[in-house]
């Protein structure tokens, strides 16, 4: 009876599958064109499997290794079966071979089991808790079926009931692993997660790249939508990505505004966007909510994701939560875009409608009418700096270094972190250089708030103003400039060599042109900026400065590329959408944790963040402040035109 | 950005002015080698461009004839070509900072001394005397108006040829220039008298000889008054008429506008406005002056804290704000601002102690700011924390010198405790800040209540410290700074008893705490004559008592500064307070339900009695010695401080000495009755080493 039911079963299971597979690439497709190589996308995935995906997976030691018990027993599982059971192949090793990794499959799933019993919260639970049993459905069916084929058991062996109970088991796990793959079930992830590593839409992120730059809208395309509120708005391979998720929860996990009770859930977004292109209603969603939410959610009128009146599938609030820190995309072993999904939503409410909350609206229009955030007059912009004489770039042939200021300008606190930087850069005689009243705010912040356009007008103009100038590179203590400069600037024609500040008195101190002494500030901690860290990869160059200053760094349990954000990025505290606490609050928590007395920064944004935390609490020092404090006098040795003594300010 | 209107760079000719922010020209009196800029001298102004100053004006009144005597206020000396290395350093050290440095020039005609030196014969346009200096002059001749003229323009050459910025020629405060402005003192009926442009000539020739001198690459900047505030003199629209007569040749760089003249007692008092005025109380004449001019106007007087020149600033009453004694307060008032420390900010209370000494050709210090003008000895604006042993300090008392005492050492890292006996920290400075007008004296204890909370110093109010208490703690130092009592019990016959219902006389303190409530008819015998007896004179008057001040000096007041018993003697004789010199308190006694004052003339020795409800008596403090008797004995250095360590600013040599049992220091009243500044100063030069 097996040998007959078997092969039907699994011929049954592919076949579903493979209409299931038609029905769901349909799907994905309903969205907006991206232009992705088919072949080479489908060739790629082995590789990206196996080495970016994993990359990923494996930071949880448990969770990887019983993912390869578990997948790699079943994959070998299954194409073992068809040819053993599907093709009466059952001759010599294949039949050992399949109980072998059935065998494994079935260790592999048991602990899938045991991680089920009492899940983390941030786990889905719904068909997550069904899936480990439909694992060892499928092995122990599969196990027992073959044990006959290998002659282990006697052909026909037990009864009837036997025989059925295997088939239920075979034909429950096939469902669950094989056409439930394609049909919605947990097992989707397989599918759809295979097929977005090849056709993700930051190609460039494989093979040790790095893609963290926004794609630019194309304005003076009128048919494309300005930014995405209806599910269809987004490309296909995004909804494919979204469908990729598998709800392991770690983005929940790692997300500060979800940790400060925001209403912010990167998995429920990622499963909302899900939604909308099934069911259009999350009340199957069985995994945490956006803090604060109840009830269920369905698509709006007209299909719209986010209503503007009354409510529909997400909050604009819950994308308004969004800090941009990309933990998420970080942690996601489905690689998914989190981030681009919130910018492209945010697009559509500020672009189409202007409804960009909090002071973000009068932001804008202060980008718009000043080229700064804070409306300054665009003339003032080196009024905290007439004592140091700077050189001003327009006034010279060339620099070696365009010292890029940033919108800290205008901010008295950062303003001593660019005095200590330009001390720092004086003694090392570096030739440098800035554009004063021609710099122009980077447009970091508009892109992050969804203003396309007045992001594109201000990086065009800066780039016709750097067009005009010769320098060897760019230096700026902002992450953000720094990150716009790098990694943004380039689709529109803008491409530089640039640095972050703690990357070039790196190369300061290595090359010997600045020397110095030991710094006497006690214990350190240092903080990684987002826009410095994930979006660039920068963590050894700041470490290194504290290293040559002498410094041990107490690392917080949340560093490197696990850093918590210090809320300041992606203009959240200009949209302040309010929460149960302070995500700075937390994130000086875990400084505290560490005892250290100082806490090294190297971004404007997190400086004021940290510093707006209540005292008592650890001093904020930038990189480029210890640095300039422990100039030794020792004078580096002079091989630059700059002549300007060091100007000597408290502040 | 906060105060933003602050940090917006200014050009005023050739110089470009990082803020708006200026220390303007006052005497130092620290030019002490014949007029030069000593180090004291460079070290202060360097503090002020360290700490953020925009432009820092330096030396009023400093002279360019050898003819305006220099050497009563140390001012700095033109005259010659020795000063010009010495401006070099001065100039170089504010410009390290990112600063620039001006200074006032000027020939003080009749407003000067000629008794001493040497023994000038002080000049003027018509030869009138100078009341305030009680000066003699002659009348100024033609040859001698052309040799200062040319003085002026070497003068500012030196200037230059020194590395300065730009000179401000005073024509304010009745100096040589304005002498000639002002009918009131020019008579002549040459071309250097009667017609405006005639009384204008030599002020002009000096600007066109100075610009001619100089060039254009120099900043030449004219200070005047907005406002003679005499019938006589110059008036608000005849000194618009000059600025814009002046700004019409186009030789100004800018100017400066101070309200008031300045050649008698009660006109002085407005130039550097004491606590009693307003805020900016002139701001409106130097606006005047800033609508006929076409240079940037600065003015000064009573401008204190950033949210106040913000105002004036952003207002665009004028250009730049003069925040002179605000700078001698605190020289790091911009570095606060910007660090967002304003609340750190020691802020000018307008006591004019500083101005007050500099009228007795003292140097000038800040009554709560012990480092200000100290810089050069090594006394600390930033005190550093101690990298020796962390101590347990325990300071008796919560007067100046307790409250500078806990402040310090907290700064320096140690474990403070602050006992005071009573329900809030301030000592006298609380008692002389209940008179009218005298208010602000408690803005000096404000600045310690947040820095003492800021620094999480342990202040025990309500807790009179006794030698049990103090040994609980296990002190390594003990600070007594237990101020004192009024001194009434000097003279039995005054009649004083510790029960009120039979004391014959009360104090000035209770009076002025409010323990005792003044009567309708009062006599206030005040032999001390500075601030306390006026003030509870004045406090009395304010409640509508009947009062007559007696006393046995000179005048009611007499050590009162020059800046303030003017402000004094106004409200006082308003309030139709009685002023009585020359007799002495003798005795008192009850007749009926009266009291009988008797009264002896100091050069007669003739009684006379006065019949009245209350007597007051002011007779200064007596020390506080029972606590430091009880533990002097018991302490390591028998409570000694080492006088040589003290002078020359170094550690006292016990605090590197092992052995048993804490360090006695005794400081303030409680040793000997001085002053707020002698507290506040011993307190810090003895605890920065702490």
């Amino acid at each position: 009876m097996l040998d007959i039911l078997m092969p039907l079963l699994l011929a049954a299971a592919l076949v579903l599958a493979v209409v299931g597979a038609f029905r769901r690439i349909a799907m994905w497709r309903r969205g907006r064109p991206s232009p992705v190589n088919i072949m080479k996308g489908l060739t790629s995935i082995p590789k990206r499997y196996l080495v970016d995906l994993h990359h990923v997976v494996e930071r949880d030691k448990y969770i990887a290794h019983t993912h390869v018990a578990t997948a790699g027993g079943f994959v070998a599982s299954m194409v073992l079966a068809i040819i053993v059971h599907g093709f009466d192949l059952a001759s010599g090793i294949l039949g050992w071979l399949l109980l072998l990794f059935t065998a494994i499959m079935f260790v592999g799933s048991v602990l899938v089991y045991r991680r089920r019993i009492n899940p983390p919260a941030r786990l889905s639970k719904g068909p997550f808790q069904r899936l480990p049993k439909s694992l060892i459905a499928f092995s122990v069916g599969m196990f027992l079926t073959t044990l006959p084929a290998v002659g282990l058991m006697p052909e026909n062996a037990g009864s009837w009931v036997f025989a059925l109970v295997l088939v239920v088991l075979v034909a429950w796990g096939v469902s669950e692993l094989v056409f439930g793959m394609t049909w919605g079930g947990p097992m989707k992830h397989a599918f759809a997660g295979a097929l977005h590593l090849g056709f993700h839409r930051r190609q460039e992120r494989f093979g040790g790249g790095r893609s963290t730059g926004l794609k630019p809208l194309n304005l003076d395309d009128e048919s494309s939508p300005l930014g995405v509120i209806k599910p269809e708005e987004f490309t296909w391979n995004q909804r494919l990505g979204f469908d990729a998720c598998v709800q392991c929860g770690r983005c929940e996990a790692v997300c500060p505004a979800f940790a400060a009770g925001q209403p912010l859930n990167p998995k429920k977004l990622i499963q909302d966007m899900v939604a909308s292109m099934t069911t259009g209603t999350d009340a199957n969603y069985a995994g945490s909510n956006y803090p604060g939410q109840t009830g269920t959610h369905e698509v709006g009128p007209g299909g719209v994701l986010v209503a503007r009146e009354g409510k529909a599938l997400v909050d604009a609030d819950t994308l308004w939560s969004c800090t941009t820190c990309r933990a998420c995309v970080e942690e996601c072993p489905m690689m998914i875009e989190h981030v681009d999904a919130v910018v492209d939503i945010r697009r559509h409410l500020t672009l189409e409608h202007g409804e960009t909350p909090g002071k973000g609206a009068d932001v804008l229009n202060n980008l718009i009418a000043t080229d700064n955030p804070g409306g300054f007059s665009p003339n003032s912009r080196m009024n905290w700096a007439t004592d140091l004489e700077l050189p001003m770039l327009k006034d010279r042939d060339h620099a070696e270094v365009l010292l890029w200021l940033g919108d800290g300008v205008f901010d008295m606190r950062n303003q001593r972190t660019l005095r200590a930087l330009i001390k720092v850069l004086r003694a090392g005689n570096v030739d440098f250089a800035v554009l004063g009243n021609d710099e122009r705010d980077s447009g970091d912040l508009a892109r992050r708030l969804g203003d396309e356009a007045t992001f594109q007008s201000l990086a065009k103009r800066n780039i016709a103003t750097l067009a005009k100038h010769s320098f060897d590179c760019i230096v700026t203590c902002d992450p953000h400039s720094f990150h716009v400069l790098k990694n943004e600037y380039g689709d529109f024609g803008g491409h530089y060599e640039v640095y972050h500040h703690s990357g070039y008195l790196n190369l300061l101190i290595d090359s010997g042109r600045v020397s110095l002494n030991k710094a006497d500030v006690g214990t350190v901690t240092y903080h990684d900026p987002c826009y410095l860290g994930r979006y660039n990869g920068e963590y050894d160059a700041p470490r290194s400065v504290l290293k040559a200053l002498g410094l041990e760094v107490n690392e917080m349990a949340r560093s490197g590329y696990r850093s918590r954000c210090c809320g300041g990025g992606g203009g959240a505290p200009v949209v302040d959408v309010p929460g149960k606490q302070r995500i700075p609050d937390m994130r000086m928590e875990d400084i505290r944790e560490t005892g250290a007395e100082i806490v090294a920064v190297g971004c404007p944004q997190c400086t004021a963040m940290l510093e707006g935390v209540v005292e008592p609490r650890p001093d904020v020092k930038d990189i480029a402040e210890l640095v300039a404090d422990a100039l030794s006098d020792t004078p580096a040795p002079r091989s630059h035109a700059d002549n300007k003594e060091p100007v000597e300010v408290v502040a | 950005m906060a105060f933003e209107a602050m940090f917006e760079p200014i050009q005023i000719g050739s110089q470009t002015i990082r803020n708006r922010v200026v220390s303007t020209a006052h005497a130092e009196v620290y030019a002490t080698d014949g007029g030069m800029t000593t180090d004291r001298y460079v070290k202060y102004y360097e503090e002020k461009a360290k700490g953020g100053c925009g432009l820092c004006i330096c030396g009023g009144s400093s002279v360019v004839s050898i003819d305006s005597p220099q050497a009563w206020w140390s001012s700095v000396n033109l005259s010659t070509d020795r000063i010009i290395p010495h401006f070099q350093n001065l100039a170089d050290a504010v410009h390290k900072h990112g600063g620039k440095i001006m200074i006032q020039i000027t020939h003080m005609g009749r407003r000067s001394r000629w008794d001493g030196f040497n023994w000038s014969t002080l000049l003027s346009p018509s030869g009138i005397r100078e009341p305030v200096h009680r000066s003699t002059c002659k009348t100024i001749e033609e040859e001698e108006i052309w040799r200062i003229i040319g003085d002026f323009a070497q003068a500012a050459r030196r200037a230059k040829e020194g590395g300065l910025d730009g000179v401000e020629l005073s024509a304010v405060h009745q100096h040589l220039v304005d002498q000639f402005w002002s009918p009131r003192v020019n008579k002549r009926t040459d071309q250097w008298g009667g017609s405006f442009e005639n009384r204008m000539r030599f002020g002009m020739e000096v600007l066109k000889a100075v610009r001619e001198e100089v060039g254009d690459d120099f900043v030449v900047g004219m200070r005047i008054t907005g406002d003679e505030f005499h019938p006589d003199g110059l008036d608000h629209e005849e000194m618009k008429r000059i600025a814009a007569y002046y700004d019409a040749t186009g030789k100004v760089d800018f100017f400066g506008v101070v309200g008031s003249g300045c050649d008698t007692h009660n006109t002085l008092a407005n130039v550097i406005p004491n606590m009693s005025y307003p805020p900016e109380p002139f701001l409106h004449l130097a606006a005047g002056i800033k609508t006929v001019v076409n240079v940037p106007v600065i003015h000064a007087q009573n401008i204190k804290d950033p949210n106040q020149a913000s105002r004036i600033l952003e207002a665009g009453h004028v250009d730049l704000v003069g925040m002179t004694r605000a700078h001698i307060a605190d020289p790091h008032l911009i570095t606060k601002i910007k660090m967002g420390q304003t609340d750190q900010i020691r802020q000018c209370v307008g006591a004019n102690y500083c101005i007050d000494r500099q009228y007795q050709g003292l140097d000038v210090l800040c009554i709560q700011n012990g480092a200000t003008s100290r810089e050069y000895m090594g006394l600390p604006h930033i005190i550093e924390k101690t990298k020796g042993p962390l101590r347990k300090v325990v300071v008796v008392g919560g007067g100046p010198g307790g409250m500078e005492a806990a402040r310090v050492s907290a700064e320096r890292g140690h474990d403070v405790t602050l006992f005071e006996a009573k329900d809030q920290i301030g000592g006298q400075i609380t008692t002389a800040s209940r008179a009218p007008g005298r208010d602000q004296m408690a803005g000096i204890t404000r600045w310690y209540q947040l820095e003492l909370d800021r620094l999480g110093v342990d202040v025990r109010l309500n807790t009179p410290a006794d030698e049990a208490t103090i040994k609980d703690l296990r002190p390594d130092i003990v600070m007594l700074a237990t101020g004192g009592t009024p001194h009434v019990t000097q003279v039995p016959d005054w009649g004083f008893d510790p029960d009120p219902e039979k004391s014959l006389v009360v104090s000035s303190w209770d009076i002025l705490d409010g323990k005792v409530e003044p009567s309708k008819n009062v006599l206030v015998f005040d032999t001390i004559c500075e601030f306390s007896g006026v003030s509870v004179a004045d406090y009395m008057a304010d409640k509508g008592s009947k009062v007559e001040i007696v006393t046995d000096d000179i005048k009611p007041g007499a050590a009162v500064g020059g800046t303030t018993f003017p402000t004094y003697y106004r409200t006082l004789y308003e309030k139709e307070v009685i002023m009585t010199s020359d007799l002495a308190l003798h005795k008192v006694y009850r007749e009926g339900p009266a009291l009988v004052a008797v009264l002896e003339n100091e050069y007669t020795g003739e009684m006379e009695e006065r019949v009245v409800d209350q007597i007051v008596v002011e007779n200064g403090v007596k020390p506080n010695e029972e606590l430091y008797y009880a533990l002097k004995s018991q302490s390591r250095n028998k409570g000694q401080i080492d006088l040589e360590a003290l002078y020359a600013i170094e550690p006292q040599p016990s605090l590197s000495e092992s052995g048993e049992g804490f360090l006695l220091f005794r400081i303030g009243d409680c040793t000997a009755p001085r002053n707020t500044h002698a507290a506040i100063y011993d307190a810090l030069r003895l605890c920065k080493d702490f």
